[in-house]
């Protein structure tokens, strides 16, 4: 008995020594640095940079100490703001057509398979083809609205405040169909005899959709939700490529502001700090959305 | 199932085909426009259907930047996630799966947490960590493909992980017993038996992290060097400050994007099965 369980122990170490590695320790240091003024002069020796407590934390919410808190705090709403958008519409998106594409008709299988393809785009190649759509004067999005009138002028996406409106856009594109992919597969699950039921007691097709398909695709639901607003922190990659290392204010985000402040203007300390931030911000989110769902394991 | 009338038909697949303009939409221009001259690009309204065919920009995309060179970079970082989070993740999930022995609950729930951490945590240790190994043991980590297999291969981790011991799970334990009993070794009945059951949930996990190697730019951006640059960060190069080659660039997005194409026709039943159980029981 005793033998079995150190052999369980064996198999999962190599994985375990390449997390804590990769993971746990440089965790630990990005926190112990976030305490340290880190920049170019010193990062050969990071020991010998001078400890400032708090001033690195200070600096990013505090107007007084540095110029950057203003930069953050937008960045922290604007990703908010980005989040909301692409999470709501995307899910709307994603539950409608889960719905279209649960009822049988003509090549479904085909259509199915169809859907997944922004999925499986690489997000270099989606967002540089989106930055394409989006030019100004030669691109194809603008064209098209004005020729069915909708505008009256070319927009300026990539350029000013209708930044966030195209990653958001974006983003909806190559997002929703995981999503609706996880939905269906949780429609799958719900047998037609309970609709069938509904039916003959005479429920309309609202009805059935509210008290039948919601309930049954709660759980589902739940974790999509709690995936992509985790996810969503994660975002880099499509500011990255649509906009370039600087995003401009409209479209900034803490990734963005993070990786310049580190690598641009070499302030390591304070990235680590305001990424630092982030991660309790994240946390609190988890742990408040758990709170009020509930979120249990059902094994 | 209720039948559907002619005009509701009529609708139903005029839905459908929304739909389809909404997801193939962007499709179809990045293809049109990858066989367009770069005059016609240039030019005002922009049409749907090339006016003159060439294939001048798939020609010309290696000349203007060494995109084969960084397509081959990204197959060596890709390829080496892929073969090292395959042994590893299949090393770990056997041990989840297999053996009840102190601590294992909680590892599983540090696997799915540090899904969850942000990856700009990390980017500044690892600059850190990468100069330290390199000054300290003589090891070189940033520009080099080592570099990168390592950091891709530890992210892919916990996802594969979690995603395998699933799959594993539903393998009964039976065949494990029985192979003990014929004599194998663990390692034996691992690699003979459960393996070869395994392999759909093997392949779906592969292609997971061959496709996060292929598609990562934020660590990308700091770890690689002209000698190990991605092909994700490559396709930014077409757009300088002083000339745009849009119809080069869609060429190369199109070339980017043909390994993924073929790895995901190949075992789509997999990779479907596999993200849905990893996303339902996560």
């Amino acid at each position: 008995m005793k033998k079995i369980k150190l052999l369980g122990y064996l198999f999962i170490l190599p994985a375990i020594t390449a997390m804590l590695f990769v993971h746990i320790i440089p965790m630990g240091w990005g926190i112990i640095i976030s305490f340290r003024d880190l920049t170019i002069r010193n990062i050969r020796n990071w020991t010998s940079a001078p400890v400032i407590g708090l001033k690195n934390y200070f600096s990013a919410f505090n107007n007084n100490v540095s110029t950057i808190s203003q930069r953050y705090k937008q960045s922290l709403w604007n990703i908010l703001i980005y989040g909301f958008f692409t999470i709501s519409i995307g899910f709307l998106v994603a539950l409608g057509v889960a719905l279209i594409l649960n009822k049988p008709f003509l090549g479904r299988t085909f259509v199915r398979g169809l859907i997944l393809i922004p999925y499986i785009t690489p997000d270099s190649v989606a967002f540089n083809f989106w930055r394409f759509i989006f030019q100004n004067r030669i691109g194809i999005l603008n064209e098209m609205m004005l020729r069915i009138g909708m505008i009256k002028e070319p927009i300026m996406w990539l350029v000013g405040r209708n930044t966030l409106t195209a990653v958001i856009i974006a983003s909806i594109w190559k997002g929703w169909p995981l999503t609706s992919l996880m939905l269906l597969a949780g429609l799958q699950t719900i047998p037609q005899s309970v609709y069938e039921a509904a039916k003959i007691d005479g429920a309309s097709v609202w009805q059935s959709f509210k008290y039948i398909t919601i309930p049954y695709l709660k759980p589902v639901i739940k974790t999509i939700m709690i995936m992509n607003i985790l996810w969503n922190f994660h975002a880099y990659n499509q500011f990255r490529v649509l906009f370039g290392s600087n995003p401009g204010i409209h479209a900034e985000v803490p990734n963005t502001l993070i990786m310049r402040e580190a690598f641009e203007h070499y302030n390591y300390g304070l990235g680590s700090a305001l990424s630092v931030i982030l991660m309790l911000i994240m946390l609190s989110i988890t742990l408040i959305y758990l709170y009020f769902f509930r979120f249990r394991k059902e094994d | 199932m209720t039948k559907r009338t002619p005009l509701q038909n009529v609708l139903f697949y005029f839905v459908i085909i929304v739909i389809l303009f909404f997801v193939l939409g962007p499709y179809c221009w990045m293809i049109s426009s990858s066989f367009k001259t770069s005059i016609e690009i240039q030019g005002m309204n922009p049409t749907w259907i090339p006016q003159t065919l060439t294939l001048d920009n798939y020609i010309e995309m290696n000349n203007t930047v060494p995109i084969f060179t960084y397509f081959k970079n990204s197959i060596i970082v890709s390829g080496g996630t892929m073969i090292f989070s395959l042994i590893l993740s299949t090393l770990a999930a056997y041990g989840i799966s297999r053996f009840r022995f102190k601590g294992r609950n909680l590892y599983v729930v540090i696997l799915m947490a540090t899904q969850m951490l942000p990856g700009i945590l990390f980017v500044i240790p690892y600059f850190m960590l990468f100069t330290w190994i390199k000054s300290n043991l003589g090891i070189p980590m940033t520009n080099t493909f080592q570099g990168l297999i390592f950091t891709y291969t530890s992210f892919a981790l916990p996802f594969s992980i979690l995603m395998l011991r699933n799959y594993l799970d539903s393998v009964p334990k039976s065949i494990d017993e029985q192979a003990l009993i014929d004599g194998c070794t663990r390692f034996q009945a691992l690699y003979k038996i459960i393996i070869p059951l395994a392999k759909p949930g093997l392949a779906a996990m592969g292609i997971y992290s061959f496709i996060m190697g292929w598609n990562e730019i934020l660590f990308a951006t700091i770890l690689t060097g002209t000698k190990t640059k991605t092909i994700a960060l490559g396709l930014l190069q077409y757009i300088t400050q002083n000339q745009a080659r849009w119809g080069q660039m869609m060429a190369a997005c199109m070339f980017a994007t043909l390994p993924i194409i073929i790895a995901f026709t190949a075992y789509q039943k997999h990779i479907v099965q596999g993200l849905v159980a990893g996303a339902t029981k996560g």
